[in-house]
C-alpha cells in the first residue's frame, strides 16, 4: 500500500489535482478511512492520466473517455487470455 | 540509447521547443504502450521517444546536450510499470477491471455465458467438447437391413454403433455426448460416424428402390416362366410375362428398402436375354428360317 505522501511524489502530482482526480472517478484508491492510500494499479494509472494531460494534449472529458474503453479494452483482452489459456489447457 | 535525439523525433536541430513538443506528441499518441497493450515493438520505440523528448522537451536539458555536456543516454528515464501491466490474465480484480466490452455477448441461454461470465471472482471456463469424426464401411446389405457395428476410438475404447435399416451412403449418424471430453465440466461432443456403403455384387440402389439386372433364356422370355429372383429379404417368385424382351423392367412391390415411416420401397427387376454360350446349330437354323426376324430393324432410331 502506498501512502499519500509517496504517491504524490511518485507520481508528481499536486494534492488538488490528486483529489480532483478522485472526484472525476478516474482513481478509486482502495482505502479511504483512516488514511488515504493507494495502490500499484492507482500509481500506474494515475502516470498514464498523467501521460495523457500533460504529453497527448488531451483534455479532461478526453480522459475520462480514454479511460473507460482503455479499461472495456483490458476487459476483453483478458476474457480473450483467459480462453485462448484455457482452450490450450484443454487439448 | 545512443541514437541521436532529434532524429528519434524526426526534427532538425534548429527546431523550437513548441516544434519539439508536437513532434513528441504524434509519435507518442501512436505508441504509447498503456494505448498499445499488445504491441512490444510500440512499446521499445516509445521508450526512445520519450528518452529523447525527456532530452530535448527541457530547454535547459537540451542547451547541455547540444553544447555536448551531456550525451543522449544520459536521460534515459525508467518507467515504472504501466497501467496494462495490472491486466493479464491471472491479474488481480481492481475496481477499474471492466467487462463492459464483452456484456453484451452475455446470455443464459449462451454458452459465452458459461465462457466469459465470472463468478465470484474467478473466471470459470465450461466448453462443449469437440465432435469426434468417424468414417464407417457398412456392406449394402447391413445398410439395407440395419445392424450393429463396433468401432474401436483413438483412445481405445468401442463403441457399439446401431446401423438403422435403410442407411444410406454418406449419411452421419450423431451419437451424443461420445465425441471428445468437455472442459470445466461442460458437455462432451459427440461422436460424428459417416457411413460409407459399400457396393453389392447385383443389387444396386436408388432412394429406396433396389434394382438388379435378371438374366433370362430365350425360352423364359418367349414364353413366359415363374422364376426366383433375390430380394434384399430373401428370394420371392416372379412371374414373368410372354413375350418378354431385353430391357424389360418388371416390379416387385414392397420388397425394397425399409423407410422410417415402416412402409418399403420397391425392387426392379430389369430382364436380359442371354443366349446360350455355345453357338447352337438348331437356332441358327431357325433364324435362318425365320421371315419376321429377319425384316425387323431395331437400329432404327439410331438413324444409320
Amino acid at each position: 500500500m502506498i501512502s499519500v505522501q509517496e504517491f504524490l511524489a511518485r507520481t508528481r502530482l499536486e494534492r488538488r489535482s490528486l483529489e480532483a482526480w478522485i472526484a472525476a472517478g478516474w482513481l478509486i484508491p482502495p482505502q479511504t478511512e483512516p488514511e488515504l492510500t493507494f495502490s500499484d494499479v492507482d500509481l500506474a494509472r494515475a502516470q498514464l492520466i498523467r501521460d495523457l494531460r500533460e504529453d497527448f494534449g488531451v483534455n479532461d472529458e478526453g480522459v475520462s473517455v480514454i479511460l473507460h474503453l482503455l479499461d472495456q479494452m483490458h476487459g476483453l483482452r483478458r476474457s480473450m487470455q483467459e480462453l485462448l489459456n484455457e482452450l490450450r489447457a484443454g487439448r | 540509447m545512443n541514437e541521436d535525439p532529434y532524429t528519434v523525433l524526426g526534427v532538425k536541430r534548429e527546431a523550437t521547443q513548441d516544434e519539439i513538443r508536437s513532434a513528441y506528441r504524434q509519435l507518442a499518441k501512436k505508441l504509447h504502450p498503456d494505448l498499445n497493450p499488445g504491441d512490444k515493438q510500440a512499446e521499445e520505440k516509445f521508450k526512445e521517444v520519450s528518452a529523447a523528448y525527456d532530452l530535448l522537451g527541457d530547454p535547459e536539458k537540451r542547451t547541455r546536450f547540444d553544447q555536448g555536456e551531456i550525451d543522449a543516454s544520459g536521460a534515459e528515464r525508467p518507467r515504472e510499470r504501466y497501467y496494462r501491466d495490472f491486466h493479464g490474465a491471472g491479474a488481480e480484480e481492481h475496481p477499474y477491471s471492466s467487462s463492459s466490452g464483452f456484456a453484451d455477448f452475455i446470455d443464459d441461454e449462451d454458452i459465452l455465458a458459461d465462457i466469459l461470465g465470472r463468478g465470484g471472482g474467478r473466471t470459470r471456463l465450461r466448453i462443449r467438447g469437440q465432435d469426434a469424426h468417424y468414417r464407417l464401411p457398412v456392406e449394402f446389405m447391413e445398410a439395407v437391413n440395419g445392424t450393429t457395428k463396433r468401432i474401436t476410438m483413438p483412445d481405445g475404447a468401442t463403441l457399439d454403433v446401431a446401423i438403422p435399416a435403410g442407411s444410406r451412403d454418406k449419411q452421419i449418424l450423431r451419437l451424443k455426448g461420445k465425441g471428445g471430453p468437455g472442459i470445466g465440466g461442460g458437455p462432451s461432443g459427440d461422436a460424428l460416424v459417416e457411413m460409407e456403403v459399400r457396393p453389392h455384387k447385383f443389387f444396386t440402389r436408388k432412394d429406396d428402390d433396389i434394382h438388379i439386372e435378371l438374366p433370362v433364356t430365350l425360352p423364359e422370355a418367349v414364353l413366359g416362366a415363374k422364376l426366383d429372383v433375390p430380394t434384399p429379404s430373401g428370394s420371392v417368385r416372379m412371374t414373368v410375362p410372354k413375350g418378354a424382351n431385353t430391357g424389360t423392367m418388371l416390379r416387385l412391390k414392397g420388397k425394397g428398402v425399409a423407410r422410417s415411416d415402416g412402409s418399403r420401397g420397391d425392387e426392379y427387376v430389369t430382364l436380359k436375354i442371354v443366349l446360350p454360350e455355345q453357338p447352337d446349330p438348331e437356332i441358327e437354323e431357325f433364324a435362318r428360317r425365320w421371315q419376321v426376324g429377319q425384316s425387323q430393324n431395331p437400329r432404327q432410331h439410331l438413324e444409320v
